[in-house]
């Protein structure tokens, strides 16, 4: 299989939030409408002209074949309901590609909806683990929460490599930066890294200031024919790269170094497919759960080698204006957390040229990318293309 | 003062006689029948030469901490009169790619430094749904061989 097969083959047309908020005050379904609609109002199409849905889901929330009808899709040719968190919110995305470049859908929508802060608490409140196997190894110790699991990496990659507080804080400063220049964001408001060393411990070397915020609310995408997208209103964006897999996770019994995560694995094939490589990328929308996510993607995707991502991110390059933007809306940390979708959406508006004040001036090529794999084995990625 | 409940392991198929041998204060690993890798967690299935052939047999119960938190949220309501509690990630002196997880005992989170090495005990507590259950938890060795 050459890996250039999908390379762009379907392309973005449209995007759409809802809201992001505490407490939406209503059910996944209708986020998950709601974001669908405004994604296709923006892609200048309409619920009849939908054949295919993607999401996916941790028991928190609706499936296609409840928000097809719901919507008034006429027929639904293909659809996707996958299961996992924010390590396959990007496989999303790369399957509806597939779907398209195979002739089997010609319109997907993708959405992620979720009330992750007024229903479906992942740091424990308001539902069950995830019914996967590892949990009872960790749970009866307190170890359930993504924070947990994520501050134990960290610290990992500190004594490997001597990463310090003071490097995770610039990743949250420098995100807080970037969403003061975002409406949609909820936190923006500026800090200092004063305020981040200050803010409280949730799980040591982690502090809340590292965390993501947990958020009500859907984003939406629209993947079709790259040949479609040119006649719609907006500028196509193009799936130039997809990829998802992985191999090892913390108790596979095969891994050994954890201050690696599944993103070194996925990177090579990423690149090769969408013939780019990390000097190409222009601007990247980095999975941020927590701030250390961001600082081992850098280092895994060969922003720079591995063990400096702390030096790279206190050195500015990651700040608008800087050799490569990350997180140009504020990230989880703070514009909002629907597990992945919105970084896609705003690797999309960054190609459009439609970012506002934050704008990358003249930005190409775009990464955007999930969870790197730590909760879940595995993790996917998408490089996208200004259609110029 | 008895500690609260803990939240207990719902063991599968596959990690019953695990769970069972850890309540029976025996830290036991898998040992692949044909390829002789050892494994953990269990498994039917050997990942390196896939024989379904395996038996269990002692752990050597000594590793060196990998990494860990100091968990200062009180994520879980039955856990949360114990915050600040460590989590230690171990790697077993076994092989390389076994780790386990476990809390740490008989010391106090100033004591942590990377590679400690450390020896499993095991502690009878209660669960969350009344009956007794038995973890494995991690002490500094007394002596490093």
């Amino acid at each position: 299989m050459g890996s250039g097969h999908l390379r762009d083959r379907a392309a973005i047309a449209g995007v759409g939030y809802t809201p992001f908020s505490a407490n939406s005050g209503v059910s996944t379904l209708t986020l998950a409408v709601d974001a669908i609609l405004a994604a296709l109002d923006d892609a200048g199409l309409t619920v009849g002209d939908v054949d295919a849905l993607a999401t996916h889901r941790v028991g928190d929330s609706t499936p296609p074949w409840v928000v097809a009808p719901a919507l008034g899709v006429p027929e639904v040719t293909w659809y996707l309901d996958q299961f996992g968190g924010g390590s396959v919110s990007h496989s999303v995305v790369g399957q509806a590609a597939m779907a398209v470049a195979a002739g089997i859908a010609t319109t997907v929508v993708c959405y992620r909806a979720v009330n992750a802060r007024s229903e479906f608490r992942m740091g424990g409140t308001g539902r069950g683990p995830a019914p996967v196997f590892d949990v009872q190894y960790q749970a009866p110790y307190g170890l359930l929460a993504p924070s947990q699991q994520f501050a134990m990496y960290a610290r990992a990659h500190m004594i490997a490599y001597g990463t310090t507080h003071e490097q995770f804080g610039h990743i949250a400063v420098n995100q807080r930066a970037n969403a003061a220049k975002n409406d949609r964001a909820l936190k923006r408001e500026p800090i200092t890294l004063d305020d981040y060393l200050a803010s409280r411990w949730i799980a040591e070397p982690l502090r809340l200031l590292d965390c993501c915020l947990e958020t009500d609310g859907a984003c939406a995408v629209v993947v079709t024919s790259v040949e479609r997208a040119r006649h719609l209103p907006r500028p196509p964006v193009l799936i130039s790269g997809a990829v998802w897999g992985g191999g090892d996770s913390f108790l596979s019994g095969t891994g050994t170094d954890f201050t690696v995560s599944e993103a070194a694995r996925v990177a090579p094939r990423l690149y090769a497919m969408a013939g780019a490589g990390p000097a190409d990328i222009d601007v990247a929308e980095i999975y941020d759960c927590f701030s250390y996510s961001v600082l081992v993607q850098l280092e895994d995707y060969g922003f720079c080698p591995k063990g400096e991502g702390g030096p790279y991110v206190a050195s500015g390059a990651t700040a608008l204006g800087g050799t490569l933007p990350v997180n140009t809306h504020g990230g989880f940390l703070s514009e909002g957390y629907v597990h992945g979708l919105n970084h896609v959406a705003e690797a999309v508006s960054q190609l459009r040229g439609t970012a506002g004040d934050r704008q990358v001036p003249g930005a190409e090529v775009a990464l955007s990318t999930a969870q790197p794999g730590y909760v879940l084995a595995g993790t996917s990625a998408l490089i996208l293309r200004a259609d110029r | 003062m008895s500690a609260p409940p803990r939240p207990r392991p719902w063991p599968d198929r596959d990690s019953a006689p695990w769970w069972e041998a850890v309540r029976r204060h025996e830290l036991l690993l898998q040992r692949c029948g044909h390829c002789g890798t050892p494994r953990f967690p269990p498994r039917a299935v050997c990942n390196r030469c896939r024989s379904r052939e395996s038996g269990w047999v002692p752990a050597m119960g000594t590793g060196r901490v990998y990494s860990w938190i100091v968990n200062h949220h009180a994520f879980m309501p039955a856990m949360a009169a114990e915050v600040p509690f460590a989590v230690l990630m171990v790697r077993l002196d076994d092989a390389d790619d076994l780790f386990m997880y476990g809390n740490l005992v008989a010391a106090g989170v100033a004591d942590l430094v990377p590679g400690l090495p450390v020896e499993a005990v095991f502690a009878d507590v209660l669960g969350d749904d009344g009956e007794g259950f038995t973890l494995v938890q991690w002490r500094p060795r007394r002596r490093t061989p």
